[in-house]
């Protein structure tokens, strides 16, 4: 019976546009299209950036080291057009209207300072705002000070290598895997998360609430299957479609990397492979199975108890917030799964698929976490039974 | 046949429907020691005011509802200790009843023989009878959601009859129907009649009463103010008409509680 029921409520799930919208298409196609966004967009910003000519004040004379220098840099370091303040009120009026986006202040003594060697102190005027001016005057007078540099190494016959004590090099001994687990491997759960919840949404409001609206659940009590076995074919739904906007959201990520072309590297490539693997997945499901029930039996009192589809979505609704807050946890490097992290519901989820992502995972920590989202399916299967049971919740 | 004795139900109250109906009561009684017996082969009707307790019973007898006190037995099944068997005897009908606007009359009647567990043959030759008596075949595959509201409640009357009840329950059936619609139903109450089943079924139309009937009970407030078959209540009546006598009767209630 509980098959029966289950096959129904699936075929009219999957005829209901609104939740086919919910739990395929926004989820295949979301990632593909703010990826494509994103890359187009950065692309554009990044080539505009670089093209830009930036016109650069320097407070002082025509014949000032800085002004001389800066005419002397090559072009690809970024096209600049020079003119010269009388004081640093004009020069930082001018950043304001943005008629100069950087700003040079060579200090009074700055040519005394070079002259003797000591250092020379140089200020730098730019708006935060314009994003990109730090980095390009950073680059000019990084440059600068090198020239300077040397030109003082063979001032005062210095051999630069005598005065560099250590030659240090570090050595990651993390593997890309590694890596990728632990610093973004809290994408992935994430999108799971997310996800999993919309995909419960609007089959759990409309299989329960949407029913009694409708007026077909008293046919449903009226024919001789347990409420319990309604309940669980009702349930097994709303937990497919949650895996299933999940899976579908996954694909999309998948496709849009591969369409888009966006990772180069080939070993971080081969790590996104290796997440594709059956062993992989089938460990991830084996985590996230229980958690999808976990938010169905959250989901379905609510809507069971509510009068209205508009109720019940107002009531889930702010719900997303409560669960996506701690699946973000995994986007903090350092947050590891631990005994008491495995306790978290939601946040061992996270933790625990970035650590097999990294292939780091230990299996009593994976027990913990996956005995504490059993516990929880249950309980919340448990009080969708009992709020199912109870006949005026089922009945308007 | 319906055996109703002592029938009870209460409701607890939240705290909003004690602000809505103004009471500090934790709890409302609906249906308040209501006793019959609707024989096979008769059609009883409960009569009954909005809000008199009407369809609670009715969903009492269908098992939606679990009785506070009393008993129900339907086919001699007791509802409250064997409920999923009752169920089996029952096919329940509201005016209100929703369909599966997504699937088509030819899935949903399968669906519901799936439920009772009526083999697949025996669904397809009940589904055939019905379909040809109640002219569905040429929407049997259309999508309930584009049908006219008539080809829906011929689609309820079949989902209703396909596993043969041996009880019929009609919750206000005709209510909100148009004449043509709610003349189909008027058939199908007389057939059930004539096929020998259990009929029961409340309104407060007094027109379908008099025209169906053998037995009328009237309930108001949740309490039983007459049981007793149709030719009594007719041989009996104080006002000139079937709606002036109802009217009396609960309005003599009033006047005894003032």
């Amino acid at each position: 019976m509980i098959f029966t029921i289950f096959k129904k409520e699936l075929k009219d799930t999957l005829r209901d546009r609104r939740t086919l919208i919910m739990m395929l298409v926004i989820p295949v196609a979301i990632f593909p299209i703010i990826l494509s966004l994103f890359v187009t967009v950065s692309e554009s910003f990044s080539k505009e950036a670089a093209e830009k000519t930036i016109q650069i004040g320097v407070v002082g004379s025509e014949d000032n080291y800085i002004i001389k220098q800066l005419r002397l840099l090559p072009q690809e370091l970024g096209k600049k057009n020079i003119t010269v303040y009388k004081d640093t009120v004009e020069l930082k009026a001018a950043i304001k209207i943005d008629s100069a986006q950087i700003g040079i202040f060579p200090s009074a003594d700055f040519a005394m300072s070079m002259e003797i060697k000591k250092p020379a102190a140089v200020t730098v005027f730019f708006n935060a705002t314009d994003l990109g001016m730090k980095e390009r005057a950073e680059a000019y007078l990084g440059t600068i000070e090198s020239i300077a540099k040397q030109e003082r190494y063979i001032d005062l016959k210095i051999n630069a290598e005598e005065i560099k004590p250590l030659e240090i090099s570090y050595s990651n001994v993390a593997s890309s895997k590694e890596m990728i687990g632990k610093l973004a491997g809290g994408f992935l759960p994430y999108i799971f998360i997310a996800f999993g919840f919309i995909g419960c949404m609007y089959p759990a409001i409309d299989l329960f609430t949407g029913e009694k609206e409708r007026g077909t659940i008293e046919t449903l009590l009226t024919t001789p299957v347990a409420r319990w076995q309604i309940l669980f074919g009702k349930m097994g739904v709303v937990v497919l479609s949650g895996l299933l906007a999940a899976t579908f959201a996954l694909l999309g990520l998948f496709l849009s990397i591969e369409v888009l072309d966006l990772v180069q590297d080939p070993e971080i490539l081969e790590v996104i492979h290796g997440i594709l693997s059956p062993k992989f997945i089938l460990m991830l499901f084996g985590l996230l199975f229980p958690l999808t029930v976990f938010f169905a039996g959250m989901m379905i009192p609510i809507a069971v108890y509510a009068k209205s589809f508009k109720e019940a979505q107002s009531i889930i609704t702010p719900m997303n917030i409560i669960v996506v807050l701690p699946a973000m946890v995994g986007f903090f490097p350092g947050i590891e799964l631990n005994v008491v992290t495995a306790c978290i519901p939601i946040v061992n989820i996270v933790l625990a698929t970035k650590e097999l992502i990294a292939g780091t995972l230990d299996a009593g920590l994976l027990g913990l976490s996956f005995a504490v989202m059993v516990s929880l399916a249950v309980l919340a299967v448990f009080i969708s039974y009992k709020r199912f049971d109870k006949e005026t919740n089922v009945v308007i | 046949m319906i055996e109703v004795n002592k029938l009870r139900k209460e409701f607890t109250l939240s705290k909003t429907q004690r602000k809505e109906l103004n009471t500090t009561d934790r709890t409302a009684l609906a249906v308040d020691d209501v006793s019959f017996v609707c024989e096979p082969g008769r059609i009883f009707s409960i009569l009954g005011p909005n809000g008199a307790g009407k369809t609670t019973t009715m969903r009492m007898l269908s098992t939606i509802f679990k009785p506070t006190s009393g008993t129900i037995k339907i086919a001699g099944i007791d509802v409250s200790e064997h409920p999923q068997e009752a169920r089996k005897k029952i096919g329940f009908l509201t005016g209100s009843t929703g369909l599966y606007a997504r699937l088509t009359p030819n899935e949903l009647i399968q669906y519901f023989a799936d439920l009772y567990s009526i083999p697949k043959d025996v669904c397809l030759e009940r589904r055939e009878k019905l379909y040809t008596l109640l002219d569905m075949h040429e929407f049997q595959s259309k999508r309930i959601g584009k049908l006219s509201t008539g080809m829906k409640q011929k689609v309820s009357i079949c989902r209703t009859m396909i596993h043969d009840p041996e009880v019929v329950v009609f919750d206000e059936p005709t209510s909100g129907l148009d004449v043509i619609t709610a003349e189909n139903i008027i058939q199908l109450i007389r057939d059930c009649k004539s096929e020998g089943k259990t009929v029961i079924f409340s309104s407060h139309i007094m027109s379908e009463v008099d025209l169906l009937c053998d037995d009328i009970a009237i309930i108001h407030k949740g309490k039983l103010l007459h049981n007793g078959t149709m030719n009594d209540f007719r041989a009996n009546m104080q006002a000139p008409n079937l709606t002036a006598e109802f009217i009396r009767i609960v309005n003599a209630t009033k006047l005894e509680k003032v």
